[in-house]
């Protein structure tokens, strides 16, 4: 365990090098963070703390805040809109046969509030670009084309 | 009449968007060269005469919060471009970025000069990768031509995480000094105590492309648009039972059943091909029976007779075959996830108003949902918990929408 917070401390160091250590730069080095690891747990918070500066309990609470942050599992997070739009367009099934789907693979389906694109409905955000129009098919595609990845 | 582009950029445009080519062809280098040759003061009248009125939802007029800027005392003062836009049914940020990322650019650029700030933000909700991206491209472009950079004004991208209400302008603030995105009390307005308590300027997306477009143009041209109330154009996300879901451009007064239904609009009614309703103005938007869309043009004075406003530019429609109640459901499920917590009205009236409509409460329990939703209205500290049950009882107000 001491050891592995060793190596995250030197990794997560090195990712915020050039950040300015002050405070408004935390939401930045969450990001940075969340995208190498798709993960912040405490031995990321921690390292996040010592190296902006910024005492553990605030970086856990800025991280606990916000709805992107939040993937214990680690995976690779695809995010299904649900909301309106694209449910009406069958987002709700997407959903779930992406979750049937991901099973045992490195990649997590989960539903998302309104994503910004109800005109071309369904959307899903596979953590770092949005599909639009989305079919079951290309959903299975992306998944399993994560898997080789 | 055909859709009006100004804020869009004309489809004879080829350039790339982000591109110093682009800068020119939309007359950019004008807009700059214009404002800064101008005293802040003669570009705060000029606003104000153009009658721009925020484009974020509250419609408040512009240049009035400018002049409130840049009389505040402060050492300091910046410039926020509010791209968070995750308002649900609320696309025409992200279409406009995509397609002219470098006016609201010039937007940002221009504003700063008129209230003496020397720092701004573009604040993007997390998931708008794409036109992020396209942002990126633009300040790129900026600083390349020499209007973004050390000796003029430096602007930072900000990427949010995934919260609505980092929207609202005091969260906002918070979220770029670092801290969890919750909303302030007001007052103190962020237009005197903003950012690390200096003066701060926040502006949509859509405002500030408005600015752009008028001073590469004048007060004159930017009124030939729009109604005697509200001049100019707006852009409105259409989406949901028309033919042709996407981004118009419109200007004010434009009667709403034409928005639907001409050619190169909606395109008319989609699904069953007959309206039952629609939503306008976002989550806490009101719903429309299509009597009442007949009625009503596109300007704040006509939507106000029944109670409805533009807010954020949304249009959903839906046709007869939707139960509305489902959407109802839909929208406080959204509430109910997207409130921060901090006020108790908010966090357990949302939660109680979702509650009540899972379990039939639309029509057993419409008192109950009345007097919850005059003490959230009442008692909550920022926008999302006061107008979170408008759209519920709009729905209430018209027992004709609902079904069975
Ligand atoms: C819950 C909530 C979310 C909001 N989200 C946004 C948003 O995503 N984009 C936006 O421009 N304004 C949003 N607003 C409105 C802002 O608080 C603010 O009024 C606006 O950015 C001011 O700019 P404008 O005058 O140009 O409209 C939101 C307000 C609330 C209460
Ligand atoms: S009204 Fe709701 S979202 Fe706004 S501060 Fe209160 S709890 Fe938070």
């Amino acid at each position: 365990m001491h050891t592995e917070q060793a190596a995250i401390n030197v990794r997560v160091s090195a990712l915020l090098e050039d950040l300015p250590k002050e405070r408004s730069q935390l939401l930045p080095a969450l990001w940075r963070v969340f995208e190498e690891y798709w993960l912040l747990e405490p031995e990321m918070i921690e390292a996040i703390s010592n190296a902006m500066g910024v005492p553990y309990a605030e970086v856990y609470g800025v991280a606990s805040f916000y709805a992107l942050f939040d993937n214990p599992e680690g995976c690779r997070p695809i995010y299904v809109c649900t909301d309106v739009m694209c449910a009406l367009r069958g987002s709700e099934d997407l959903l779930k046969s992406g979750q049937v789907g991901a099973k045992g693979t490195p990649v997590s389906i989960k539903g998302a509030p309104c994503l910004g694109y109800c005109d071309e409905a369904p959307a899903l955000f596979d953590g770092k670009v949005t599909k639009t129009q989305v079919t079951q098919d290309a959903l299975a595609q992306l998944i399993r084309g994560e898997k080789h990845a | 009449m055909p859709e009006v582009r100004r804020l869009l950029p004309e489809s004879t445009c080829r350039s790339d968007p982000a591109s110093p080519a682009r800068f020119t062809e939309r007359g950019w280098d004008r807009a700059m060269e214009r404002a800064l040759s101008m005293d802040p003061d003669e570009i705060i009248a000029d606003v104000k005469a153009s009658g721009i009125k925020g484009r974020g939802g509250a419609a408040f007029p512009t240049g009035v919060k400018w002049e409130s800027v840049k009389k505040a005392l402060g050492d300091m003062r910046y410039v926020v471009m509010n791209a968070d836009e995750s308002e649900l049914g609320t696309f025409k940020d992200r279409a406009l970025l995509q397609q002219d990322p470098l006016g609201a650019l010039v937007g940002v650029l221009i504003a700063a000069h008129a209230v003496d700030a020397q720092k701004a933000y573009c604040y993007i909700r997390g998931e708008y990768r794409q036109a992020e991206g396209r942002l990126k491209d633009a300040l790129g472009t900026l600083r390349q031509l020499g209007w973004v950079g050390p000796n003029g004004v430096d602007i930072e991208i900000r990427r949010g995480a995934g919260a609505y209400i980092a929207g609202e302008e005091t969260a906002l603030l918070n979220s770029i000094e670092g801290k969890r995105a919750e909303p302030r009390v007001k007052p103190p307005f962020p237009t005197n105590q903003g950012l690390w308590g200096r003066p701060t300027l926040i502006q949509n997306v859509e405002t500030l492309a408005n600015v752009a477009v008028l001073l590469a143009h004048d007060v004159n041209w930017f009124k030939e648009y729009g109604s005697s109330d509200t001049s100019g154009t707006k852009l409105i996300g259409l989406s949901g039972h028309v033919r042709r879901p996407g981004v118009y451009e419109v200007p004010f007064g434009y009667p709403l059943a034409n928005l639907l239904n001409d050619s190169d609009l909606g395109g008319g009614v989609a699904g069953s091909q007959r309206l039952g309703a629609i939503l306008i103005g976002g989550a806490a938007g009101t719903f429309l029976s299509s009597d009442e869309i007949n009625d009503s043009v596109l300007d704040y004075a006509s939507l106000a007779r029944y109670g409805a406003n533009i807010g954020s530019g949304a249009l959903m429609v839906f046709d007869d075959t939707v139960d509305l109640r489902w959407v109802l459901r839909k929208l406080a499920r959204f509430f109910s996830d997207e409130s921060c917590g901090q006020c108790v009205p908010c966090r357990i009236g949302t939660r109680r108003v979702l509650e009540l409509i899972e379990h039939g409460g639309l029509t057993t329990r419409q008192d109950d949902l009345r007097e919850l939703s005059q003490a959230m209205r009442d008692a909550s500290i920022c926008g999302l918990g006061q107008t979170a049950p408008v759209a519920l009882l709009s729905l209430l107000d018209r027992p004709d929408l609902i079904q069975g």
